[in-house]
């Protein structure tokens, strides 16, 4: 319980601030509830915040998709389709999880603006297709693992190829983790801050988190402002994660 | 053709498109960046002129790379144990089959789902020194004496970062020895309460050393989380006060995105490549050894 308080402290710090006027975050304390509570620094910051919002939901549909459709085709070849040396490959993507961002920094800025997209959202949208992948291999190839290998078998004679196999047997039993993969990597893109920053210019083209990052440096003392612009940008993982969690612990107690 | 080669063909044109873009997104990039920090590229034009590793003794030359690196160990130190041992207690106060075990789940993860940056917000208000969260409620205890500067104090501002690291990670490392615990046989823990063994001995004796797995999952997890860190302190102080917070990623940034030092950035992220791989590749070995 005490842990829990001490875990919930600065959330709740966060949303009573964000509820309070200027004059009431001076008068009151950080814990205590708005007496008069005003939506206005939500409203302010939801102005602030319009365009990133939505562009940030541009790049968690188009990420998601390809790389959990590629996640899925990879995780089954990987699962139930071995080749030679599919384990060296497989392990070559497991250690691309493990690769620091900062030695893709420079060459990615080098391959955007060779494309034209540097400093634009087209920038963000192809690295966060490419980006996911080793991850939701990984989900969908521990997942795939427990499907007994039996039933593959028993098509394999009947004379199903590998896609038949694919789309009447694997995809019905892909649910799961299509879901895990999907809310995995929306939380990831979402929150996602050093790759935005370096490649996108421009207020029109930011996502959310760097835009909420200059709006913490350009209003500094008004701490109501902030807290309601923080709330707006945690809102939906805290929805994922709460309504949602148990897929999210589903993905990340396999790695 | 045969019906069989056919496919295999189809397979490879559906996945080589990603297979290709993960190879080149992360492998030449790698080496792409090895190659930068051997030239003498400053500024915004790309110059391939190679200076062999004139970079990298420039960078041991540093003091700004002896105070990052300072920093990161230090960082390690208090961030990877911390997050680890609570991680652990929490697990096994979740484990106790108590009422409510997935509302405190829940809680304990919040964090984690969160940005950087968002935490970093909230951070900032809770050190913020004069109408923040914890020094407000220091005073309103009477501990007014424990009052602090906090992230705006030199002395303390890693300290403060590693305390908000820990609380941010500290659900994902109870999620990880929770699953370990529960992949415990239910019989062994049985046999040991029909033995006596008392919850303390049950602990010590039957489940902490079969979590030997989860431990080292935890370890290299947070250990290449320690090593890349950035936006958490960037957003939250840049670095500040001063130095007194640049660990690698951050100067690695500052150097080549703020000073234009391309080639010299170069270096700085090849040395984390380097302390990552040297964590990560001995347990990817053991690992997958067997097959």
């Amino acid at each position: 319980m005490f842990f829990a308080i001490l875990a919930l402290l600065p959330l709740w710090s966060c949303v009573v601030t964000a509820l309070k006027t200027s004059k009431e975050v001076i008068l009151s304390t950080p814990i205590t509830p708005p007496l008069h509570p005003t939506l206005v620094p939500l409203m302010k910051a939801l102005d602030y915040l319009k365009k990133p919002l939505v562009n940030s939901l541009v790049l968690v549909g188009s990420g998601v998709m390809v790389s959990s459709f590629f996640g899925s085709l990879l995780g089954y070849l990987f699962s139930k389709r071995k080749f030679r040396g599919s384990i060296v490959l497989f392990i070559l993507i497991i250690l691309c999880l493990y690769i620091p961002a900062q030695v893709q920094l420079i060459p990615m800025v080098r391959v955007t603006s060779n494309l034209g997209l540097h400093g634009n959202l087209g920038s963000l949208v192809l690295l966060y297709m490419l980006f996911g992948v080793p991850m939701c291999t990984f989900i969908f190839k521990t997942i795939y693992d427990e499907i007994p290998d039996s039933f593959i078998n028993a098509a394999k004679i009947d004379g199903a190829g590998t896609w038949l196999i694919y789309q009447r047997i694997i995809l019905p039993l892909s649910v799961i983790p299509f879901i895990v993969a999907s809310l995995l990597q929306i939380t990831i893109i979402w929150n996602d801050f050093i790759w935005g920053l370096i490649l996108t210019a421009g207020k029109a083209n930011l996502p959310v988190t760097v835009a909420m990052a200059n709006l913490k440096g350009s209003f500094v003392a008004e701490w109501n402002l902030q807290m309601a612009g923080a709330l707006w940008v945690a809102l939906p993982p805290l929805i994922i994660f709460v309504f949602l969690g148990k897929y999210i612990i589903r993905g990340y107690s396999g790695t | 053709m045969d019906p069989k080669k056919k496919e295999g063909i189809i397979t490879l044109l559906i996945v080589l498109p990603a297979l290709v873009g993960i190879f080149f997104f992360y492998y030449c990039f790698a080496g792409w960046n090895f190659f930068i920090s051997l030239t003498d590229w400053k500024g915004f034009i790309p110059s391939y002129n190679l200076v062999g590793f004139k970079n990298y003794v420039n960078l041991f030359h540093d003091p700004l790379f002896w105070i990052s690196l300072k920093n990161n160990l230090l960082l390690i130190l208090g961030f990877v144990p911390g997050v680890i041992f609570i991680g652990l207690i929490l697990a096994v106060l979740i484990d106790q089959k108590i009422r409510g075990e997935g509302f405190f789940r829940t809680i304990y993860l919040l964090p984690f789902g969160l940005s950087f940056v968002v935490t970093a917000t909230l951070w900032t208000w809770m050190y913020s020194p004069k109408v923040g969260t914890i020094n407000v409620l220091l005073e309103k205890f009477q501990l007014g004496f424990l009052k602090s500067g906090w992230i705006t104090d030199p002395t303390v501002v890693m300290y403060c970062i590693i305390i908000a690291l820990i609380w941010q990670f500290v659900g994902y490392s109870g999620i990880i020895f929770l699953a370990g615990i529960r992949s415990i046989p239910e019989s062994q823990i049985a046999a040991a309460k029909v033995d006596g063994a008392s919850i303390f001995t049950l602990y010590r004796r039957i489940v902490f050393p079969q979590l030997k797995a989860s431990f080292i999952t935890a370890f290299i997890i947070f250990m290449c989380f320690a090593l890349k860190a950035f936006d958490f302190i960037w957003v939250l102080n840049r670095g500040g006060p001063g130095y007194s917070s640049h660990i690698l990623g951050v100067t690695m940034y500052k150097e080549t995105f703020m000073l234009d030092k391309y080639a010299y950035g170069a270096a700085y992220s090849t040395i984390i490549l380097v302390l990552s791989l040297v964590i990560v590749m001995p347990f990817l070995y053991r690992v997958y050894r067997r097959e």
